[in-house]
């Protein structure tokens, strides 16, 4: 067991960003879910005009969601700024130009249709389909930030928020569509949410790799050398 | 060309009334009092614009608006406004004499006469599925449009297309702005649009002798500039999620929020929330009914109108985004768990090495 590497993948501000994505985009999801469909909670026993934000109110929960919407915002912006200084934060970009990336992408394919031992496939820090799914979720996640900025913003057309999103909108058909597109990017984010959890927590206990506490100690192991290991340093 | 003033003298109006008027109509434009002095001076010194006012696919509803407009009434905008050199549907001449009448006050105000558009034209069987004097409306539009100094497009169906053009759009109707390119055009949605607003940008254009400020999309900015959503008088019970669930229940007879019986008052910029109907009188959400976005492209496929969701066609079920994703999400549960434990069994006789 001498010969186990440890190599280091995540870098502090990436496992912060992670995890403050995580949380953004949990409360995101749940208090988009009442927004979308929105019931009464029960009197609060003040008037409804100046129920806003005093108690537990729609008013309340779309300010939440709002606030939440702005730290993903800040987040995203972040993780831009990191993957511009640091080549470890660059790995979610698919190099699907090259024929290990197809190679690696059909024997991933192969692995998670159990037709191919997690053992014999070629070890990689982070395989390319895993790398493929989080370029997509990075565009569903701009996606979210661009229509969600765009319908706040348009309660002021001429402003600051529709000045930069509001295009969007019109590009999308208009004002309910981006709605209905937004309820549906984000299902798409849970539904990536769940297959991730469970992939890290496959990962994990199939190959031994720390692949769970990576995401807290930023380091994995492997017993060979894997193939993208050049992509960290 | 007689002036405002002119033509007021003309009808025996008094100096007084005519401030006044000047001052009602400052404020309807959604202009700062201190505006009245230079709408006066225009009103003293801009000629009467000639309007020529044709109708293509549409169902007049955007006349029948007009006529109703309050303040300033639409007979004054008529009578001494602008002349109205051309409306098939309000003229008492018809046939080659109108068509003729309209001919020749092109030819005599080229350039600086306005064009009112009504509906919209089909471009499907080369146009037939509209005529007008025997030709079809799309080269009626093209032939008025050549000297006009812009293009008003009525309603949601010169600014968007609106019902005829919903799917599957069997006439292929177009809105205004997919034929004439070459014109600036103003885009007055609503089906039909708020009578004040129609003769609000009227007069905008014939006192300024300009067109008024338009947003992104070509529409009027200070009638479009707002969702009814923020201006609803019944916001406050959307901010303190109090929502109409049924129209028969306790929430609809206290006047709660239409947002769940698929109210568009969200996603829909128009006047109906300030200004409102018939004079002020009332509007859709108002009388109890949730606003179903005819001000807005597409409102016609962006149905169902009492869902707060579109639905997704599946067959004989009603489902929604929502409910899509929910199943979604737990059959990736379910997906993963299976998947899990089919994982184990693959890799139970490997042995650690």
């Amino acid at each position: 067991m001498n010969n186990i590497k440890r190599l280091y993948v995540f870098s502090p501000s990436l496992r912060i960003w992670h995890w403050i994505n995580f949380l953004s985009i949990m409360v995101l999801f749940a208090t988009g879910i009442y927004i979308g469909n929105p019931f009464f909670i029960g009197s609060q026993g003040i008037e409804p005009a100046l129920a806003h934000g005093e108690t537990l109110t729609m008013g309340l929960v779309r300010e939440v969601h709002f606030i939440a919407g702005y730290i993903l915002l800040a987040s995203f912006i972040f993780r831009i700024l990191i993957a511009l200084t640091s080549k470890r934060d660059r790995l979610f970009i698919p190099k699907f130009w090259t024929a290990e990336y197809w190679f690696s992408i059909f024997e991933t394919v192969q692995e998670y249709l159990l037709l191919k031992s997690s053992k014999e496939v070629v070890p990689h820090v982070r395989n390319h389909l895993a790398r493929t799914a989080y370029f997509f979720i990075y565009l569903a996640i701009f996606f979210m930030i661009v229509t969600g900025f765009a319908m706040y913003g348009l309660s002021d057309p001429e402003g600051f928020w529709a000045s930069i999103f509001g295009w969007v909108v019109w590009a999308l058909g208009g004002e309910f569509p981006t709605h209905m597109w937004h309820h549906w990017i984000a299902w798409i984010i849970i539904l990536f949410a769940i297959v991730h959890v469970y992939m890290v927590v496959r990962e994990d206990i199939v190959k031994r790799d720390g692949e769970i506490s990576s995401m807290f100690s930023g380091y994995k192991f492997f017993k060979k050398e894997p193939f993208d290991a050049e992509d960290l340093k | 060309m007689e002036t405002f003033w002119e033509a007021f003298k003309r009808h025996g109006v008094s100096r007084r009334d005519f401030l006044k008027f000047a001052t009602a109509i400052t404020g309807l434009m959604g202009l700062a009092p201190s505006m009245v002095p230079t709408v006066v001076r225009a009103m003293e010194t801009k000629p009467r614009v000639p309007v020529i006012w044709i109708h293509g696919l549409e169902c007049t509803c955007c006349s029948e608006s007009f006529i109703r407009s309050a303040t300033p009434l639409a007979s004054d905008v008529v009578l001494s406004m602008i002349s109205l050199e051309y409306d098939d549907t309000l003229s008492a001449a018809a046939g080659d004499a109108v068509e003729e009448h309209r001919k020749k006050v092109m030819k005599e105000y080229w350039g600086n006469y306005i064009l009112a558009v009504e509906g919209n034209p089909p471009l499907g069987e080369e146009g037939m599925f509209c005529i007008v004097n025997g030709k079809p409306f799309v080269e009626h539009l093209k032939e008025s449009a050549e000297g006009a100094k812009a293009v008003i497009a009525w309603g949601s169906c010169a600014s968007w297309g609106c019902v005829q053009a919903a799917r599957p759009n069997p006439t292929t109707a177009v809105p205004v702005h997919k034929v004439i390119k070459d014109k600036p055009i103003i885009k007055v949605p609503g089906c039909p649009p708020i009578a004040e607003v129609m003769t609000g940008v009227i007069m905008y254009m014939v006192l300024f002798d300009r067109i008024p400020p338009l947003d992104s999309q070509g529409r009027p900015k200070m009638f479009y500039g707002n969702r009814i959503h923020d201006t609803c008088y019944r916001r406050a019970f959307f901010n303190a999620g109090q929502f109409v669930e049924r129209f028969d229940d306790e929430g609809a007879k206290k006047g709660w929020c239409l947002y769940k019986v698929g109210c568009r008052g969200p996603t829909t910029y128009n006047q109906c929330g300030s200004m409102r109907w018939y004079n002020g009188l009332s509007y859709p959400i108002q009388s109890g009914h949730g606003c179903i976005g005819c001000a807005e492209d597409n409102f016609w496929d962006n149905g169902p109108f009492y869902e707060r969701l579109t639905n997704i066609p599946v067959p004989k079920q009603e489902t929604n985004a929502d409910k899509v994703g929910a199943v979604a999400a737990a059959a990736a549960v379910g997906g993963a768990i299976v998947h899990g434990i089919a994982t184990k069994l693959r890799n139970s006789g490997n042995k650690e090495d």
